[in-house]
Formats: C-alpha cells, sequence, structure tokens
C-alpha cells in the first residue's frame, strides 16, 4: 500500500492504493471522482482522458503514484474551475456540448470534453481539421463527431463574440 | 477492470540511482517509461514484473538538444508528440518528426516516449491479448507456450517489430545508448536488432536506454515517412516506410536508403537502394522509373505474415505502393504518406 | 387499438408548438456534461464485494466437474458460485429459453460463463478464479453455419429435436415463381454480411443488494428493465414482489444490452449468499463474448421485374449465423424476410431463412436487428437491375414505391410513408443529377432505401396490458414529475417524456422531472427495443397529460367563468385565448385544479392495434408506424490501394414528426456512422480456434473523428396519423441503407459489385483486377473478332 499525494483539480488529496492501481482506478474508486470513465481497459478509447498539466493522458494507463507532483484535471473539476475563475454554471465546453446535442449516451464525453478544453487552451481558434485531430483518441459510439465537432466550433465562435445561427435539419427548408 | 498484476513501484530521480535498482533486483525488475506500451502489457499478464522502475522522475532523461558536433541528441523520455513538433527534427530528421506524428494517437504520443517506443515489444495477434484469450488458444513460443500460430509447425517466433519510431532511425544511421551499473554502451541501431520476435533487442540485463543521436544530416537531405494502418489514428502500423534520399548538385541522389517495418521481428532495409537510384536527378523521368523499380524490389524483399491483424496479402501488395509513394514525398519534400 | 391510446398527431388546439419541434437540450445533459450523472459502476456502496467471472477456454464441451475449493479457501474470497447454483433456464424470448446464468453441464463458446467469485476486491477475485479447478470432455466444435445446418451430432443445445438448427421460417405471398417465370428481367445472385458488434463505450455492468427482509435491489446497465426484472424471479426463483430493478444511466447499448445478462444473475445470487452489496463490471474483452451483435448472414436473393423498373418477384434464401444461443433468434429470422416489403411494392415475395447454432459468441439484436443484413443484399440488387434496366437507381426506386395507407405483399399495414421526400431531399442535397456517372473514375454516388419498424406489436411474452405505461404526478409548485418504465439509453427517451409534458401541461421543460427504468416506482415499460421508445411511451405520455389537463382546464376555465376552450396552457402560464391579461402561472393553476379535483396526477398507457398478416408469424414485424429512409454516399476509390475513402453522406429519415430534430439529427448521424464503420472497418471475427480474433477496443476498430465521413442528416416529416403528434422512430431506420448506397457509390465511382461484407481494400484490389482481366479478354476477344 502506498501513500498518495495528489492534486487534483485545485484540491491536495492524500489517500492509499497498492502500487499497480492507475489513476483511473484511484480517481473513481479511492477518491470518488466517477466523472472519469472506463471504456476499454486499456489505453484504446480515450474515455478515461483526464488532463495532467494541462496535457490529455489515459488515466487508465498511468499509475497513480506518477502524478504525484503534477495537477490532474477531471471532468469533475472543469465547472468548479470556471466558477472560480468568475463564470457561471458550466465551463463553455460542456455547456456547448448540451446545447449541441453531443450527449448522447455521455459516457464517452467526460474525456471527449477534457480532449477539446486542452486544444482551446492551448489554439483557441482550430480548424475543423485540428479539432478532429485533437479528438481522434477519443472514441463516440453514439454521435458520429458531427454535434461534437458542432460543440467545439459553438465554443471557438462564441468566445469571438459571434452569434451561431442554429442548424435546421428539416428537408423542406434545405433549399 | 483489467488490471495490473501486483508489483511494486520504484521512482529513481537519477539514471544512476535507476541502474542501481535494476542491478539489485536483477530479472524481476521491468523499466516503465511512458507506459503506453507496457501498461498493456501488463494487464494482459505479457509480464509480471515484482519491481517496476519509472523513469517518469529523471530530469536528465528528457529534452531535445545539439551537440557541438551537430547531431541531435534526444533524450530517451522525450515525448512523441515533442519530437513531432521539435523544429529541428522537423528539418533534420524529417522522416523521424513524420513517423512521430502518426504514431497511435493524441493522448497516447503526450505519454509515449520516444525511447519507450524505440523498445516497443514485438506485436502478434496471437500474442497481444488476455490470459484468458491466450490460455484458450494453449498459449505460443512468445510466451509461455511452445506453437507458434501464424506459421503452423513454426520453430520460430515471427512476433513483428511495429515501432514507427525504428525505421525512420535506421535511415538516419541512428545512435542509442545505454547505461548500466558496468557503465556507459553505444550501439549504431541497424545492429541493435535481433531477428527473433521474443525479444528482438540486444540489450543487456540492467541496462537503460538514455539517449538517441542522430548524426547531423547533409544539407541536401530529405527524408519522409510513410504509414499504412487501418484508422487515420490510435493504430499501430501495418506497414511503416522511411525513405531518406541525400541530395547533391543538381539533386542528384547521393545517398538513398529505404526501411520497411511491421513485416517481421525487425525492420527490414531494402538491398540495393542506393545503387539503384544514385546519380538520379530528383523530378527525372529516370527517377521515377527507378522509383518503381526499387519500389518492386523492395516488394520482392518483403514477407509480411499473418503475424499482425489485418490482411497480409493486401500489406504485402502496398510494399509497392508506400514504398514508391514514399520515396516520391521524400524527394517533393512533402509527407507524411498516410491514407488521409 | 382501444380509441384511448390514440389521440391523433395533433393537440385538440392545434399544431402551434411551444416545446415539440424545438431543438432543445436533454434534461440529462449537463448532468452528464459535468460528470454528475451516475453510471452503474459509478455506485459504490458500503462493504461492497467485487464480482469475476470464470469463462470456458473451449469452444463446445461437456463440464464434467467445478472444484471450487482452494478459491474458497483464499483469504478475502467470499462465495464461489456455478451452474448448480443457478439450475434454471432462461432466455429473452419464452419458447427458445436455452442460457443459463452459468454453465450446468455444457459450455457453447470460448467466454462461456462457468463460475463466479465474489470476493474483497477485483485483485483477490481475478486470483481466486485461477485456483478453480473445471474438468471438461472437449466435444466438436461447430464454427462453420454451413457444417451447422447438415450436421447434428453433438447438438450444441441437446433438448431440440431440431439439431442445430435454431429456427426455420419459409413464407410465400403471391406468384413468386410464375411472375419471375413471365418478368422481363431476372437477377440472381449472392450476397453475405460478416459479424459486428455494438461496442457501446461502456461494458456491462450489475450491482446487487439483498436486505435481511428478502429484497433484492439490482442496478444494472441494462436497456429492459422489465425482462430483466422478469428473468430474475424465474432463475432465482424469488416472487417478483422481492425484486427491485433500476437502470442508472447508460453509456450506450444499440441492442447490445437487451438480453438479461449472465452477470445480472451472478451479482443477485452473490448478494443473496453472502448478504453484501455485489459488483460486477465486465472488462472489454468480456463485453465482446456477451456480443448478441448482428448475425453473420449468407444471402441469395432473384428479383425479377418488367422492362420499366417495376418488381414483379422476389426470392431470398438466407442462412443465419446464431452463434451458441437463441437471444431474440426466433425474432431475427423473422426479421430477415418480414421487414424487406416495404417502401416498395411487389406484388409475390418467398423468403427461406434459416438460423442455425455454431460455437461461437451468441449473437442477437443490433441496432437495425435482421433486416440491416437483407437490406443490404436487395438495394445492391435494385442498383444492379437499374444497371441491366439502364434505368437511374433513384426513378428505378421512385417507380416502384409503395405509396401510404396501404398494405404490403405479406399483410403488414403501412400508415404514413415519406419515402419519395426522402428520395427527393437526398437527390437535392448531394447534387445527384450534376455528379451521378459523371464524376471521374474513382470517385462515385450511391443510392439506397430501406424502411424500418416503429415498435412492434408482439410484446416478447404474450400479454394483453399496455405495452407502455406513464404516471404523472403534480406538484403544487408547478413541478410535474413523470414516471416511465421506459429506458433512456442516451437517444433520449427521458428527454422526449419531458417535451410532451411541457408541451401537454404548459410547464417550462425544467420544471418536469423524469424518473424511469425502476421497477418499483416506475409503470412497466417493454423497455429499449425494436425502436418502439418515442411512438409508444411518448403516446402513453400524452394519453396522462390528457386527463390530468382536462382537470387543470377545466380548474382555471371554472375560476374565469369561461368556456374551458378558452383556457390555453402555455410554458409557465395559463392563459384566456380571448382576454389574454388573464394569466395564472402554472402553480397556481395546479393548485385551482387540486383544490377542485384532489391530489392530481394521471396514469396513460399505450397498445398497438391489432395489426398483422394473417399467417403464423404475420404479427412479427407487424408495427403501428414504419419510418423510411434514402441515403446517397458520396465515395471514392483508390485503385492502387484497394482504399474506399466515404466523402459524404446524405441521409433524409422520415421520422413522423421531430420532436427535438436536434436529437433526431443525432439519431441519423450516429446511425450512419454505425452503418459505414461496419461496412469498412469493424468485424468481429471468430478464429479456427473458435476464438474471437480481437476482443478489443484496439482490434475491432471503431472510426474516430478522423475516419468519419461528413454526415448530412436530412428530416422528413410525414406526420403519422397514430404517433405522438405524428413521430415514428429514428434509431434505427437510418442505419440499413448507409452500407448499400456505399457498395452502389463504389460500383459507380470504379464499376466493381461489393456484394460481401466487410468492404476491405484487399477485396476490392481483388475485384478491380478480375474486372481488368474481363476488360482485357473482352477487348483481346473483340479485337480477334476485328481480325477475322
Amino acid at each position: 500500500m502506498r501513500l498518495l499525494n495528489l492534486r487534483v483539480n485545485g484540491d491536495a488529496l492524500s489517500t492509499a492504493a497498492p502500487a499497480h492501481w492507475t489513476l483511473l482506478e484511484v480517481l473513481r474508486y479511492r477518491l470518488g471522482l466517477t466523472g472519469s470513465k472506463q471504456g476499454c481497459d486499456k489505453g484504446d478509447c480515450g474515455a478515461c482522458t483526464v488532463l495532467v498539466d494541462g496535457k490529455p493522458v489515459l488515466s487508465c494507463l498511468t499509475l497513480a503514484a506518477l502524478v504525484e507532483g503534477r495537477e490532474v484535471t477531471t471532468i469533475d473539476g472543469l465547472m468548479p474551475a470556471h466558477i472560480r475563475a468568475g463564470g457561471t454554471g458550466a465551463d463553455p465546453v460542456q455547456e456547448a456540448f448540451d446545447r449541441c446535442g453531443a450527449l448522447q449516451c455521455g459516457f464517452c464525453q467526460p474525456g471527449m470534453m477534457l480532449s477539446a478544453r486542452a486544444l482551446l487552451n492551448r489554439t483557441p481558434h482550430p480548424t475543423r481539421a485540428e479539432i478532429k485531430d485533437a479528438l481522434a483518441g477519443n472514441l463516440c459510439r453514439c454521435t458520429g463527431y458531427t454535434q461534437i465537432l458542432q460543440a467545439v466550433e459553438l465554443v471557438i465562435a462564441e468566445a469571438g463574440g459571434a452569434a451561431v445561427v442554429p442548424t435546421d435539419w428539416r428537408a423542406e427548408l434545405e433549399q | 477492470m483489467l488490471r495490473c498484476p501486483k508489483f511494486e513501484l520504484a521512482t529513481p530521480t537519477s539514471v544512476a540511482a535507476a541502474t542501481r535498482l535494476l542491478a539489485d533486483a536483477g530479472p524481476s525488475a521491468m523499466i516503465l517509461a511512458g507506459g503506453t506500451d507496457v501498461m498493456p502489457n501488463l494487464k494482459h499478464e505479457l509480464f509480471t514484473p515484482a519491481l517496476v522502475v519509472s523513469l517518469a522522475r529523471i530530469p536528465e532523461l528528457n529534452g531535445i538538444r545539439r551537440a557541438e558536433d551537430g547531431s541531435l541528441v534526444i533524450g530517451a523520455m522525450t515525448t512523441i508528440e515533442a519530437v513531432a513538433a521539435n523544429s529541428q527534427v522537423r528539418e533534420r530528421a524529417t522522416v523521424l518528426a513524420q513517423a512521430a506524428s502518426l504514431i497511435a494517437g493524441p493522448q497516447l504520443r503526450t505519454m509515449g516516449t520516444l525511447g519507450g517506443n524505440v523498445l516497443l515489444e514485438t506485436r502478434c495477434q496471437w500474442y497481444n491479448q488476455s490470459y484468458f484469450w491466450r490460455q484458450a488458444l494453449g498459449f505460443c513460443i512468445k510466451k509461455d507456450g511452445t506453437k507458434c500460430h501464424v506459421v503452423e509447425g513454426g520453430a520460430k517466433c515471427v512476433a513483428a517489430a511495429s515501432n514507427d519510431s525504428a525505421p525512420a532511425l535506421m535511415t538516419l544511421d541512428a545512435e542509442l545508448h545505454f547505461e548500466s551499473v558496468e557503465g556507459r554502451r553505444s550501439v549504431r541501431i541497424e545492429e541493435f536488432w535481433l531477428g527473433d520476435g521474443v525479444f528482438n533487442k540486444k540489450i543487456n540485463a540492467g541496462e537503460i536506454l538514455v539517449e538517441i543521436t542522430l548524426p547531423s544530416t547533409p544539407s541536401g537531405h530529405r527524408s519522409a515517412y510513410g504509414k499504412l494502418r487501418e484508422r487515420g489514428s490510435i493504430d499501430f502500423p501495418l506497414l511503416g516506410v522511411a525513405a531518406r534520399l541525400d541530395l547533391g548538385k543538381d539533386e542528384r541522389v547521393e545517398r538513398a536508403d529505404l526501411v520497411i517495418t511491421a513485416l517481421a521481428a525487425r525492420p527490414h532495409r531494402v538491398q540495393r537502394a542506393g545503387e539503384i537510384l544514385r546519380g538520379t536527378q530528383v523530378g527525372s523521368e529516370d527517377f521515377v522509373t527507378r522509383v518503381g523499380e526499387l519500389a518492386r524490389l523492395a516488394h520482392k524483399q518483403c514477407h509480411p505474415l499473418e503475424n499482425i491483424p489485418g490482411d497480409a496479402p493486401w500489406r504485402k501488395a502496398m510494399v509497392a505502393v508506400y514504398a514508391r509513394r514514399t520515396l516520391l514525398a521524400a524527394a517533393a519534400g512533402t509527407g507524411p504518406v498516410h491514407h488521409l | 387499438m382501444a380509441a384511448r391510446d390514440n389521440h391523433g398527431n395533433t393537440p385538440p388546439w392545434g399544431a402551434n408548438f411551444g416545446v415539440i419541434g424545438k431543438p432543445l437540450r436533454k434534461v440529462d445533459g449537463i448532468a452528464k456534461a459535468t460528470g454528475a450523472a451516475i453510471y452503474t459502476d459509478d455506485i459504490q456502496l458500503p462493504g461492497m464485494l467485487h464480482a469475476k467471472t470464470l469463462r470456458s477456454p473451449h469452444a463446445h464441451a461437456r463440464v464434467r466437474s467445478v472444484d471450487a475449493s482452494a478459491a474458497l479457501a483464499l483469504e478475502g474470497v467470499h462465495a464461489v458460485i456455478t451452474g448448480a447454483d443457478m439450475p434454471i433456464k432462461y432466455g429473452v424470448i419464452p419458447w427458445t429459453q436455452d442460457e443459463n446464468a452459468l454453465a450446468v453441464d455444457r459450455v457453447r463458446f470460448i467466454g462461456d460463463p462457468v463460475a463466479a467469485v465474489a470476493a474483497v476486491d477485483e485483485d483477490t477475485a481475478n486470483a481466486a478464479l485461477k485456483l478453480i479447478a473445471v474438468d471438461y470432455e472437449v466435444l466438436h466444435a461447430f464454427l462453420d453455419p454451413f457444417e451447422s445446418l447438415v450436421r447434428h451430432e453433438p447438438a450444441i443445445h441437446a433438448d431440440r429435436k431440431e439439431g442445430n438448427i435454431s429456427k426455420h421460417v419459409r413464407l410465400e405471398f403471391g406468384e413468386v415463381d410464375a411472375l419471375a417465370k413471365s418478368a422481363d428481367v431476372v437477377l440472381e445472385d449472392e450476397y453475405s454480411f460478416h459479424g459486428s458488434t455494438h461496442a457501446p463505450i461502456e461494458p456491462h455492468c450489475a450491482v446487487a443488494t439483498f436486505s435481511a427482509d428478502g429484497l433484492l435491489t439490482l442496478w444494472s446497465a441494462t436497456q429492459i428493465t422489465h425482462y430483466v426484472h422478469r428473468a430474475l424471479a424465474q432463475v432465482l426463483e424469488l416472487p417478483a414482489q422481492k425484486i427491485r430493478v433500476i437502470q442508472p444511466c447508460l453509456g450506450g447499448a444499440f441492442g447490445g444490452k437487451s438480453d438479461p445478462f449472465s452477470l445480472e444473475f451472478c451479482v443477485s445470487k452473490l448478494a443473496m449468499v453472502t448478504g453484501r452489496p455485489v459488483k460486477m463490471l465486465y472488462t472489454r474483452e468480456e463485453v465482446f463474448y456477451a456480443h448478441r451483435g448482428r448475425h453473420p448472414m449468407f444471402m441469395k436473393y432473384r428479383t425479377a421485374a418488367q422492362a420499366n423498373g417495376r418488381i414483379t418477384s422476389v426470392d431470398a434464401k438466407i442462412l443465419i449465423d446464431g452463434g451458441s444461443y437463441s437471444s431474440f433468434g426466433l425474432v431475427t429470422t423473422y426479421y430477415a424476410g418480414q421487414l424487406l416489403t416495404g417502401p416498395y411494392d411487389f406484388p409475390s415475395y418467398r423468403f427461406d431463412s434459416t438460423r442455425v447454432f455454431t460455437n461461437k459468441p451468441p449473437c442477437g439484436p443490433k441496432r437495425g436487428h435482421g433486416s440491416v443484413q437483407p437490406r443490404f443484399a436487395f438495394e445492391v440488387q435494385l442498383d444492379q437491375l437499374a444497371e441491366r434496366l439502364k434505368l437511374d437507381p433513384i426513378e428505378l426506386r421512385r417507380v416502384n414505391f409503395q405509396g401510404s395507407q396501404t398494405r404490403t405483399v405479406n399483410g403488414q399495414r403501412v400508415t404514413s410513408n415519406g419515402f419519395l421526400e426522402c428520395l427527393d431531399s437526398v437527390e437535392r442535397a448531394s447534387g445527384w443529377k450534376k455528379k451521378r456517372a459523371k464524376l471521374p473514375f474513382g470517385r462515385g454516388l450511391g443510392v439506397a432505401g430501406s424502411m424500418y419498424i416503429s415498435g412492434t406489436n408482439y410484446p416478447v411474452y404474450p400479454n394483453k396490458m399496455p405495452q407502455a405505461g406513464v404516471q404523472l404526478k403534480l406538484d403544487r409548485s408547478g413541478v410535474v414529475t413523470v414516471f416511465t418504465g421506459g429506458n433512456d439509453i442516451g437517444q433520449g427517451s427521458n428527454s422526449m417524456c419531458a417535451y410532451i409534458v411541457a408541451e401537454e401541461l404548459g410547464v417550462p421543460v425544467e420544471h418536469v422531472r423524469v424518473v424511469a427504468a425502476d421497477t418499483d416506482l416506475c409503470p412497466v415499460d417493454l423497455g429499449a427495443y425494436s425502436s418502439r421508445v418515442t411512438f409508444m411511451v411518448g403516446n402513453a405520455t400524452i394519453d396522462a397529460c390528457r386527463k390530468v389537463r382536462r382537470q387543470i382546464v377545466a380548474a382555471v376555465a371554472k375560476k374565469w367563468a369561461v368556456d374551458p376552450g378558452r383556457v390555453r396552457l402555455m410554458p409557465g402560464v395559463a392563459i384566456d385565448l380571448e382576454d389574454p391579461a388573464k394569466a395564472l402561472s402554472t402553480a397556481e393553476a395546479f393548485q385551482l385544479a387540486e383544490e377542485e379535483f384532489d391530489t392530481l396526477g394521471a396514469t396513460g398507457s399505450y397498445n398497438t392495434p391489432t395489426l398483422g398478416g394473417d399467417y403464423r408469424g404475420g404479427s412479427i414485424g407487424a408495427s403501428p408506424a414504419y419510418s423510411f429512409t434514402a441515403h446517397v454516399v458520396e465515395a471514392s476509390v483508390d485503385t492502387e490501394t484497394g482504399r474506399i475513402q466515404v466523402h459524404d453522406v446524405w441521409c433524409a429519415h422520415d421520422c413522423g414528426r421531430a420532436l427535438n430534430p436536434m436529437l433526431v439529427a443525432g439519431q441519423i448521424e450516429g446511425s450512419v456512422y454505425m452503418g459505414i464503420a461496419e461496412a469498412l472497418l469493424e468485424e468481429h471475427k471468430v478464429n479456427r480456434f473458435g476464438l474471437h480474433q480481437g476482443p478489443s477496443l484496439l482490434d475491432y476498430r471503431l472510426p474516430t473523428s478522423v475516419d468519419t465521413p461528413e454526415l448530412h442528416a436530412l428530416i422528413v416529416e410525414s406526420l403519422d396519423p397514430e404517433g405522438p403528434y405524428g413521430a415514428k422512430e429514428a434509431g434505427e431506420g437510418p442505419l440499413h441503407s448507409s452500407i448499400p448506397a456505399l457498395s452502389n457509390a463504389i460500383f459507380d465511382a470504379v464499376g466493381i459489385r461489393m456484394k460481401h461484407l466487410p468492404f476491405t481494400p484487399g477485396r476490392v484490389l481483388e475485384l478491380l483486377r478480375e474486372k481488368d482481366a474481363l476488360e482485357e479478354s473482352k477487348s483481346a476477344g473483340a479485337a480477334a473478332r476485328g481480325q477475322a
């Protein structure tokens, strides 16, 4: 058993777990931060993505002990961080995913939203190709990614003050 | 959740401390770099070390610098992402930057290291499976068993070298530097590989890969990487092709090199590449013809097996296509060659 | 249908909707976005044990004995159970119950559950699994469905008189052979569809507690709470009153969580045995063994037509590889034939479908259950027909359109039908007329059409009770709580209920709470399958709302002393249509109604009308409404690598009415994504040892964001007479024709027919070589004739 001194979502937290436990297991089953999901067991799906020092990593392939001294951000921490920074409600990425219908089952989306958040932190105005590339390590089985891309583009547009015209999918309005 | 087997973890903060730990622990210890290959392998119980020695807290292993002799020195723990993004690597070792940019997916590039990719375990669809799966199979020659299921009746393991960095580094004449309690050892990367899928590296017990050096490349150096895979992200190579052309006066080829991987245990350097292309002028009709000839030769020399997932006859057919496209991309200063 | 169940597609106060038809947020969206939503594996209970399953390493074997003594002796192990602890069989279809929670005397595929361990933690449970000794007698394994068709010993299910045949259906309508004989053109060809699986990102998980007074509570990642409830009672020999099943937030299903699964029984039994809460979470590999994915099918089609393109006769023969258990297989075997009879009209039709058992993970219902494979074959054959007759493939489909308010050749009632609008829509949006057959060699367009059910009138177990029930509770604060047995699996059914309640009762959506999929709290609903939820739960919700709405309107009208027709409930406010200054808040309106009628609440139900053809099996595939879809795919082929790149997919889908167009678009896009994925990348492949060749999300390749084409969702609204406000399904139909449309696009691009799935680059190269060889020999022949 190993004592772990972690920084997660701005909090200094101590817990104990055997050395072979992954960060995902410690977050979910020791710290009760169940927002990070487990989908594939071994680094193939991206559902467990968290930010370590601002970069997206797979918590299912990261031993918990190895993030001591580093700042871990999980989906559970995005809204509180946004509020601490003077915002209201959820992070704009979370809001946009909800507004665009990108959350069907929602299971892959904590990882997806953190990948998107990390992208926007380093590149505030990515192209559509750059967004696709940044999200290419997060599998989504529900959406076909379309509404996810729309959500990220909504965040970018609104951050720039642009008003976004909502999509209409009804065929008779096509022409 | 699929779990890691139990082990103890050490997090030394210097190479000296790490080599000491490895020497003391002996064969029951295992090195962990970025974890993107070792962790799934641990979860599959392909390894059951008593001690895992993480290199994550050794700052001296991280970073890219230019040495006095003009060579690039890349710390073994430098992440794949950092290698792909580094401007010196992109300019002077384009093939490596391109290969790195196509390794796995974004998170895995953030976590994975160049040293880890060089030392990647060989892969096989009969091996990279859970303990339950391998037990149901009756195991294989690479781990816990006696049979090979790729080549039935085969006595030799044909698991495939699947590291994109390896062929790129081979065309760059990279040198690998190891440290152990015995001291430092350096080896040219082409002498590093063994043709045995069970373990394809000449590495001694207790050694840590600390650095990779790339000798300086001439100003006419052009290179590119081609990767065949099913998806545009995440996947290991079904075929990896590294091409190097050093151009001299009038853009004539002075040196050509073509290395292909994901076939068998070691990357394959295509014979007679230099001979065929030397002296031809890039962009000329003759060059295109000879590139075609070299690509056909590569096709003849390469024999993909059903070791990794993917249709082997198709992979074989793609050797010629990817060899040609990658050589042309190198000549044109474009690339990487990828289906997207 | 009872009159009470049909409220028409327009509310009595007109279709001037305030909520319906708007791209609103989902009721659970922000909880999912912030990580607050609780999925099954997020549940941790005090003292909870962790369970693991021991699985068969043999594809087919007799279990002689199981010795768990060493496992039980391991510190931290609390219980080991085997088939002997739960010998009663179950199965979702009452007539074909052939599964045991743990193997009783036989294992039928590699991965079949044999024993389960509960221990203090997962590591201990895993260690214990290695200590269980099982003595197997290995039997011949059937891996080839063609072998199962003719060889019946050793029978995979010994108690079945049909040997290794799981189900055979042969139905014939009209003069099939005579009409084929008299046709201008007859096409005959073979097609095959490989296996694929659902791969929801959430693995199956279940948690159970058993209280001291004998109440079993199960939380499970299931899409059919009600059938799990019934199956638990049967297998555990507990009265149903002592069982509560709850579906927490669910991380995707697509049909893969429709059956009762081994882990649900195991955690329940282990909780009963140990007196502790028990959780089991499948590894991704185990999810592949649980499977119930798309059935591999081997199909022969013969289509006959007149020179003008009118189809006169269709004849199909289908072999279905069912894997090791029946699951929904009886229905699959019918659906493989029954669901082909639209959107086209043809006067004669025969299908002969046989499902066989093999020693592979069991197949079941995957999105577009049973009908995606035949649809692929038939729509490719229609393209071949268009080619033969030199007709535009869209025109060919128009010519054969069956129309609305009609009956299919197999006796199914079709109500609304927007297929022509779907064709028009994809033709226009894709630029079909400018591009099809006109793009440079290597790039092309293909079209295909399809239909699918909006629920079925065939309940899995025969009964005359409602198929959907909803209960409403109105609070004096203005909050409405809706209780529904419907399972929200990510498709948004909880949101759909909330939108309807908000529309009907004049409350803002955010004042509607939805309590769903909890057998103690919610009226029975048959679950999320057969694309039934919007249609049936939606109608039941309207049914409940209308009852309580009448009370609210009456109370307000009385207060204002006006005719009830003048009272209109708007989101948050009740107004007098003739004197808008007169207004009451929702809460005030509710309070008036409560004063007048006592505590407010209502139930609502839905049951299908009597439907179906008058023959054995005629009700299977009978739906109160059908959805219709058309796809155009634009793709290119790299003739050197054989790689197919899909650039754009336009999918027009007739969903009746889009209750929330954003969610409908999400269903369309997700369906198209999944169809293209199984056409190009995914393969549920069982190797020569009977082992799944790649039971991981690395080797079973789901497309990433960079692999997914541009998806264009186009909504067509035909306003079904019986759907809730005219709505029909949107979650499964839009998958079907994506795959044949891609095959047909490849033909337009490079002139090869992809008739066998998946469309791998190796296969493309092979066909291109064959085509080149054929053309060479043709031109050589022509040259020779020229010389002569």
